[in-house]
């Protein structure tokens, strides 16, 4: 690990700062408050000193040099100019030249009023052009994606998208063609620019050139209304800033939070927004009348209906209700519906998962945890779990950094290739219901396994380990997790994905858990334990809050028809969910942008959450109904407002002791807070133990694991995104489609544990011989178990 | 204080009767507005009949009394309702809230919104006092909509006049451009004629007739 | 006269860029010699003989192999990419004794201690590439290449690679980028190649000439080498003549003499007996020279201190029916076509330039137009001065200014006749 780096000394426009040897001058100036204009450098990518806006002049030998801020590194005793004549002349030169062939369609340019190229020209540029030739033309905006467009007349070649999609995405989609003054962005024939981070190009694009379809013309910069909150749609929790307008969400934009997400999004964070805007969303309560229909009521009448149900039910006895969710909820709204259904409803039943997870106690307790920063400084990365790539992006372009531009060892371990694969140094893979072997053989380090275990023992190692596919047992990452902890200066990253399964286990929303990461010394039922219960009539009724078992539960059907079976359900949500549609009393929540709160990352990290848009309707807070419901029962769970719940969090949970809304919302705290805080304990250690199952001999296995755009409900109710999920398939081994007499695009018909599909075939080489993908969420139910038989349709 | 100054003020009194009135009997007579007049809005189109809104939204940023509501929209492929990539779909204007000083009119890029010397607007209720684009835009013949019929105190004529100031000032806010008339043609217009003191000449923008 | 790198092909015109009459001539008796030398000793030699780089920047050849950074591995690239307006001279020693070439390119990776050297030739010259391939297929059939160089135990592999056809790959970091197989666009310097060059290492890149002319120095010794020519321009250099002389063609010279001497006594004079106007002395790049320079000496240095260079040698002479903005034109056009289009003031400066240029011939200037040629060419290179300065990464714009600073230097007056007759007076 590198020492702390020495100041050097320099002089910019005869004033003395002091910065790290090595820093570039365009980032040095700063400390003198010094601002250089610039469109091509980028403070997260390399520079290329191409727009040549950076122009500075150098004391040197040879006098004074003209050269660009961005390539230079600050040395000892240099003597900077930004102010010199030569230097202003010069700027404005190069500023004059980009806008020769810039078109002037600012008024319909999404980017005019927040465009760097209009403000440099405000205020420096020349008052009129000298220009009276025939500016540059191309056709107006060619989409090169689903959610990009391209205006090359705007572009001025800087190069940003270009070096993004190569050096930190890693999908090098887009690249300049030709040369010279006929020089131009383009993406490849026939190959669009689908890559998972397109929208960042957008971002850091200095003028008008790309531009998001799903922001077109939908509002001026002057119009938007802006919050920092956090992004709702993975367990990374990247920083954001919603953005609206007329109270309708328009954008989502990266803010960079130097330790989560450096300032990228991935698009289905950015473009994920329109769920809020969605019209299936619910604005009002819904009972079910005596026809079995579930209709409009008021507030007072919904309230009354569900809580009559669930006194009733809590009446017949104790522990015969049970709560789901609350992983996608903030802490606040998860730490009330743990109080309303362990005080209220006097249950244990308790579950933000939905058997796709981790244990809970190893979630809230693992110890040493890594942060996400942590890859910085790490020399080897273990990658064994989900592909970063699909489930967690932003997470995927943190380790991606570590093993490209930091150097560092990437192992990933996992049933088929993932996105990390073409920058990892060693790739495993393994079938389903054999990691136990592939674990054993690794740890053991023989034979060709010898390289790799030689890169785990190069420390610091960060550990990313979660469960690869549907079918892993989660006792497998465990045993992964109690292999990697004993790696040298090793810290594990424990993976899952609902945005904030992290918070719901720190609030207890586990049958094991209480809030505060203290065991449960008198565990109740899991998510698999308490639909047993509802379809065995053990349980009397559920409380459901944000989560839709009949999709998302492992074994779909088995959740579809417990609720059925169920006495009596109240959903929470923000749509009529599948589940939400088998309820007795549904009561419509605000969702994200319209509640304040904070939600915990996967690596621990508190940060918060904030109110922009009213939400539709009488949509409430979820802590708000539950309140409601509570004192409609004779009770009360002190849920007077979010604030006040975010107060009794820190004084019930040591380690969200200081952590306060205060706290989160100014300074260095805007970037979150690592709970266990410096102050914090931590009452629960768990050191994972090696009792994974023995493996499983079968003929095939399968592998089902969740990719970035599928059918869920969120995703579905925006319509960005809803179009780029793609068709279900089988991916199958070459192998096996020989053995089983088929070709790529025929059909087959798998049957597993939960259902059976039809699907077309993919030849999937990467996989191990044995085994067949189905991406998960697209349509194809086939249940959680890991045996499959296949069969080719005719 | 002299003896007679309780009547020496009548003498200013005496003065002004016998000199000429300047009261107007509105509504009986009208008098002549100055060329620059700030009367109700209009949306021009081109003399092809293209709408010269882009919904750039400039004059709903820039109005002091944020009464003016613009949404763009992209411009449909086949059938485009303005030049280029953008056109504003919906245009409103408070009537009541507007405090016509036409900062508006300056600030759009494409001529398209302009003021007529028509103030006569009365309404019964607060709805109809936001124009929208029924009541503001156009035709492509050049026939300008009023809520109102005409009458003795609405003269729709009025609405063809536009304020003529606007671009002698705007192109880079050039003294070269004063007293030059530049006005890129309107439908049913086409280019207004020149104000007093101002040339016939179009200006040197180049502005072409489209 | 002296001869050093055409002796050759002016004896045995039909054959000299064969084997059998290379080593006929006393080829490779050199490179026997050079590998029982210390690799230290061959480059001190270069470094007595005063060798200056014949590529266009005249930077002396043995103190730029003694950058060499000591990183393995360590690669010598020849930049045969010869595409400067004027220049054909590389081409002939690439045709017609390609041997000479590779004889120098092994003993100076032997001296620099490469195993791999690269020739990076131009992709419009199809036959010599077809030529410098031959002739190292020739030399690894003898073993003069491969794992064992002439029975030393020394190995060398030589690879010959044709570029996409971008004069800009004729700038050493563009090549090196074009070689990785990346777009042609001059690195950010430093690191330097011979800290940093291709593939991130040590790397020598030297034009086709310079090493043409090391076996002759490992003959005969740098000092020998050292006693020819007037000092700062030691030994032969070969000028390509071309435009309106008599007598275009490429000439090995011992330089010294006037430029009255080159255009018209080695030139033979104008054609038709035509007045010289100006003329390009180390081409398209260079400033121009007009009659007042004609009684200066043709030397590196004397060139450079009358604010031109010698570049690669390539002299374009134009004569009195030569309209000089079409010139500036033509020489404009070229570097705003081979722009890479990287840096802003090159990629949309040399295009104005041209757009103005072209308009001015076309008889639409505009009085201010000189002025505003000048400005454009000051924010390209600030100052507009020689050596240049640059607000580009490399010379490539500042480079396409130096017609119109010539224009505006000598030829004011016929700027101002083409706007003011709405075209060329002389056409």
């Amino acid at each position: 690990m590198p020492s702390q780096p020495d100041l050097v000394t320099f002089t910019v426009d005869g004033k003395e700062a002091q910065v790290p040897a090595g820093t570039l001058l365009i980032e040095a100036v700063k400390a003198a408050g010094v601002h250089i204009p610039h469109f091509c450098y980028h403070p997260r990518m390399k520079p290329v000193g191409m727009c040549r806006m950076c122009l500075v002049q150098v004391e040197g030998p040879r006098g004074m040099m003209l050269g660009t801020s961005c390539t230079m590194p600050v040395t000892e005793g240099m003597v900077v100019h930004t102010d010199t004549d030569t230097v202003a002349k010069a700027q404005e030169g190069v500023l004059e030249f980009l806008l020769l062939n810039h078109p002037l369609d600012c008024p319909v340019c999404d980017r005019g009023g927040e465009c760097p190229l209009q403000d440099q020209t405000m205020a420096a540029g020349p008052g009129e052009s000298r220009f009276v030739e025939e500016k540059r033309h191309y056709p107006k905006p060619i989409p090169i994606s689903d959610l990009v467009l391209l205006d090359r007349e705007r572009c001025i070649l800087c190069a940003r998208c270009t070096r993004f999609s190569d050096e930190i995405s890693g999908d090098p989609l887009i690249e300049f063609k030709d040369r010279g003054n006929a020089t131009q962005v383009n993406t490849f024939p026939d190959e669009p620019f689908a890559s998972y981070f397109s929208g960042n190009t957008v971002q850091i694009c200095p003028v008008g050139a790309l531009t998001a379809t799903p922001y077109r013309f939908r509002a001026r910069p002057w119009d938007l209304e802006a919050v920092e909150s956090t992004c709702p749609h993975c367990s990374v929790g990247c920083r954001i800033s919603v953005q609206a307008s007329r109270n309708e969400a328009l954008r989502f934009l990266g803010v960079d939070n130097g330790p989560v997400n450096q300032g990228w999004l991935c698009d289905k964070g950015r473009f994920g927004f329109e769920f809020l805007n969605s019209g299936d969303r619910l604005d009002t309560p819904l009972v079910r009348d005596e026809d079995g229909d579930l209709v409009e009521a008021s507030w007072a009448e919904a309230l009354d209906r569900a809580a009559a149900g669930l006194s009733a039910a809590a009446a017949e006895g104790p522990g015969r209700l049970a709560g789901l969710g609350g992983a996608r909820s903030t802490n606040e709204e998860a730490y009330a519906f743990g109080r309303f259904v362990r005080e209220t409803l006097g249950s244990n039943h308790l579950d933000a998962q939905l058997g796709d997870g981790l244990d809970p106690r190893v979630l809230a307790g693992i110890t040493p945890r890594a942060a996400i920063d942590d890859l910085e400084r790490a020399r080897t990365v273990l990658v064994w779990a989900p592909d970063l790539k699909e489930e967690l992006p932003v997470l995927y372009l943190r380790v991606r950094r570590a093993a490209t531009e930091l150097g560092a060892n990437l192992v990933v371990v996992h049933p088929r290739a993932t996105g990390l694969d073409p920058v990892a140094t060693h790739t495993l893979r393994y079938r389903p219901g054999a990691g136990t072997e592939m674990l054993r053989r690794l740890a053991d380090g023989s034979g060709d396994l010898a390289a790799v275990r030689a890169a785990l023992d190069e420390g610091p190692v960060v550990a990313i380990i979660g469960r690869p596919g549907l079918g892993d047992d989660p006792r497998l990452a465990e045993a992964v997790m109690a292999f990697a902890a004993g790696l040298p200066d090793a810290a594990v990253l424990p993976v899952t994905r609902r945005s904030n399964v992290y918070g719901a286990a720190d609030m207890g929303l586990a049958p094991t858990l209480l809030p505060g990461r203290v065991a449960n010394d008198a565990p109740g039922r899991d998510a698999a334990g308490i639909l047993e219960g509802l379809a065995s009539g053990d349980l009397g009724g559920l409380v459901l809050l944000g989560s839709d078992p009949a999709t998302d539960y492992v074994e779909p059907q088995q959740a579809a028809a417990a609720l059925d079976a169920a006495g009596f359900t109240v959903a929470i949500d923000l749509f009529l969910t599948p589940s939400a549609a088998k309820a007795d009393v549904v009561l419509p929540a605000l969702g994200f942008a319209e509640t304040e709160g904070t939600v915990t990352n996967l690596e621990g990290r508190v940060q918060k959450v904030n109110r922009l848009l009213p939400g539709p309707g009488s949509a409430r807070p979820a802590h708000e109904i539950l309140e409601d419901l509570a004192r409609r029962m004779g009770g009360s769970i002190g849920a007077a407002s979010a604030e006040a719940l975010a107060a009794e969090i820190a004084g019930t949970a040591p380690a969200y002791a200081g952590i306060t809304w205060e706290a989160l919302s100014w300074g260095a705290g805007r970037e979150g807070i690592v709970a266990p805080g410096p102050e914090g304990s931590q009452p629960l250690a768990v050191a994972p133990e090696d009792h994974a199952p023995p493996p499983a001999a079968r003929d095939l296995v399968l592998h089902q694991a969740r990719v970035l755009y599928d059918r869920g409900t969120l995703t579905q109710a925006g319509p960005s995104l809803a179009k780029l999920a793609k068709e279900p398939a089988a991916y199958v081994h070459p192998e096996d489609a020989t053995r089983f007499g088929i070709k790529a695009g025929a059909a087959v018909r798998l049957t597993g544990s939960g259902g059976s599909a039809e699907l077309p075939v993919v030849l999937d080489p990467s996989l191990v011989a044995g085994t067949v993908y189905v991406p998960l969420h697209l349509g194809a139910a086939l249940g959680a178990g890991l045996e499959i038989s296949m069969e080719a349709v005719t | 204080m002299g003896l007679f100054s309780p009547i020496a003020g009548f003498g200013v009194t005496l003065k002004q009767m016998f000199r000429k009135r300047v009261t107007a009997q509105y509504p009986k007579e009208k008098r002549v507005k100055p060329q620059r007049f700030h009367g109700r809005h209009v949306l021009n189109r081109y003399p092809d009949g293209m709408e010269k809104c882009i919904g750039c939204e400039l004059c709903a940023g820039i109005c002091p009394a944020r009464c003016i509501y613009v949404r763009g929209k992209e411009n449909p492929k086949d059938a485009p309702v303005s030049p280029g990539e953008r056109y504003g779909f919906v245009y409103e204007i408070n009537m009541l809230r507007c405090i016509f000083c036409a900062m508006c009119v300056e600030a759009c890029p494409t001529e398209a919104i302009t003021m007529t010397h028509l103030f006569e607007m009365s309404v019964t209720t607060r709805d109809d006092a936001i124009y929208t684009r029924s009541e503001l835009l156009m035709s492509p013949e050049g026939d300008v909509p009023h809520p109102q019929p005409p009458s003795k105190l609405i003269d729709l004529d009025e609405l063809k006049v536009a304020d003529g100031w606007m671009r002698a000032t705007a192109p880079a806010g050039r003294a070269a451009y004063e007293g030059v008339r530049g006005w890129t043609p309107t439908a049913g217009a086409g280019h207004r004629p020149p104000e007093r003191g101002q040339s016939g000449d179009d200006g040197a923008d180049g502005e072409e007739d489209a | 006269m002296t001869r050093i790198l055409l002796s050759r092909m002016e004896a045995h015109p039909s054959d000299s860029h064969t084997l059998a009459r290379y080593e006929a001539t006393g080829g490779y008796a050199p490179l026997r010699k050079a590998l029982g030398m210390a690799p230290e000793d061959i480059v001190a030699e270069v470094k007595a003989a005063n060798l200056r780089g014949r590529g266009g920047a005249s930077f002396p050849c043995g103190v730029k192999w003694g950058f060499l950074a000591p990183a393995e591995p360590r690669y010598l690239v020849i930049n045969a990419d010869e595409s400067e307006p004027g220049t054909f001279k590389d081409r002939q020693l690439l045709e017609r004794d390609p041997h000479q070439l590779l004889e120098g390119i092994i003993i100076s990776s032997f001296a620099l201690g490469v195993h791999h050297a690269f020739v990076y030739v131009r992709g419009e010259y199809p036959r010599p590439a077809r030529r410098i391939q031959a002739a190292i297929d020739e030399a690894y059939a003898a073993g003069y290449l491969g794992a064992d160089v002439a029975g030393s135990g020394y190995s060398l592999d030589v690879t010959v690679h044709l570029g996409g056809g971008a004069y800009i790959c004729g700038e050493e970091t563009a090549l090196l980028n074009s070689l990785e197989g990346r777009r042609g666009e001059p690195r950010i310097k430093p690191p330097f190649p011979a800290v940093e060059g291709l593939y991130a290492k040590p790397t020598i890149v030297n034009n086709v000439e310079t090493i043409s002319n090391i076996p002759w120095i490992v003959e005969h010794g740098g000092a020998a080498y050292d006693a020819i020519g007037p000092e700062g321009s030691r030994g032969t250099k070969l000028f390509s003549l071309s435009g309106h002389v008599r007598k275009p063609g490429n000439y090995e010279l011992v330089m010294g003499m006037s430029w009255r001497e080159m255009i018209y006594d080695i030139g033979g004079g104008i054609r038709d007996g035509n007045a010289l106007k100006a003329w390009i002395p180390g081409g398209a790049s260079a400033p121009w020279f007009v009659e007042e320079h004609l009684d200066t000496p043709v030397t590196i240095d004397d060139i450079a201190s009358n604010l031109s260079m010698i570049g690669s040698g390539a002299i374009v002479v134009m004569d009195e029916t030569t309209c000089m903005v079409k010139a500036a034109l033509r020489v404009v056009r070229f570097f705003s076509h081979e722009s890479c289009g990287q840096c802003t003031p090159c990629r949309e400066g040399t295009t104005w330039l041209q757009q103005v240029l072209t308009r001015l011939e076309a008889g639409d200037g505009r009085d201010i137009d000189l002025d505003l040629l000048l400005d454009i060419s000051d924010n390209i290179s600030p100052g507009l001065a020689w050596p240049p300065g640059m607000t580009t990464i490399c010379p490539l714009g500042p480079s396409a200014v130096s017609p119109i600073t010539s224009l505006a230097k000598y030829f004011k007056d016929e700027v101002v006749a083409h706007v003011h007759e709405g075209g060329c007076p002389l056409a």
